[in-house]
């Protein structure tokens, strides 16, 4: 497997798709997305995934052993990238609901499945929500400009998060 | 009564302990129940990866709390407060009850 020099967007298409064709489903999440999103206006060296089946952990590691990555913790590096990583226990969701769209990116006849950009604010303002990590906030925000979200959806989710105040807060970021 | 639903009773009691002191670290746990530090170190972790638990450093210390961002805390949080209600008042008393309050440096337990 070719790693050196890689992008993010394609090391992940890479890996997802090497994954999928050995019968493991992922889906990109966390700052990946927004880095996609946002066509790198946000940095960021994680490739956090969520696994479809917990049955497949072991699985990923010998898989990813085999094309060089080594395990560091519960992370996995490569001497060709300064990228890492993470496999995340399904179910795949944002707060306390399910991920409802999944979206496709794809180089060539490779892809790799990931949040919708809706879903990938809602997982932004999770950690804003819960966390208050203003950096998320930012992400969120990034994503909204330069991406079609469906803010009625994203008001919806706030409300049954219980987060009606810092929804506000967050549109307010939006329009400045 | 933990263990059918937990796979563990001790994991049970970890998820208790933290559930009603809202974030804690293995020492603290492992001493509340006299368990052995490793084994509370792996339910954690094994909670952790599951994203059951969240966990943050604060100085040297790793606290661990029950994760807002988990997709059944609702339903979790509905079963460990029903569990609460078994505990006898004695062991609740020994083993869940951390302290609170502050305490200045250096003053006697």
């Amino acid at each position: 497997m070719h790693i050196k020099g890689l992008s993010l967007k394609d090391l992940a298409i890479t890996i997802s798709d090497y994954l999928a064709k050995n019968g493991i489903e992922t889906i990109l999440t966390g700052g990946a997305c927004v880095v996609i999103y946002t066509d790198n206006k946000y940095m960021s060296y994680d490739l956090d995934f969520v696994l479809i089946s917990s049955d497949d952990q072991k699985k990923v590691k010998e898989l990813l052993i085999r094309v060089g990555f080594y395990e560091e913790n519960r992370y996995f590096k490569h001497k060709d990238t300064e990228c890492f990583l993470d496999f995340l226990s399904p179910p795949p969701s944002v707060g306390a609901e399910p991920i409802k769209e999944i979206r496709e990116i794809k180089k060539g006849n490779r892809k790799c499945r990931l949040l919708s950009p809706t879903d990938c604010v809602k997982d932004r303002l999770a950690a804003f929500y819960y966390w208050n990590d203003r950096q998320s906030l930012e992400q969120a925000v990034l994503v909204c400009k330069d991406n079609n979200v469906d803010l009625n959806e994203v008001e919806r989710w706030s409300k049954k998060e219980r987060m009606n105040i810092k929804f506000r807060e967050f549109l307010e970021a939006l329009s400045e | 009564m933990l263990k059918a639903i937990f796979g563990s009773e001790k994991k049970g009691k970890i998820l208790l302990y933290i559930y009603l002191n809202g974030e804690s670290y293995p020492t603290e746990i492992a001493r509340a129940f006299d368990y052995y530090l490793n084994t509370v170190q792996n339910h954690l972790l094994n909670l952790e990866r599951g994203g059951i638990l969240y966990s943050k450093l604060k100085g040297n210390v790793r606290l661990f709390g029950l994760n807002p961002r988990y997709p059944f805390k609702k339903e979790l949080f509905s079963i460990l407060k029903k569990a609460l209600e078994f505990i006898p008042k004695e062991e609740m008393e020994k083993c869940y009850i951390a302290r609170l309050r502050p305490r200045r440096t250096g003053k006697p337990l």
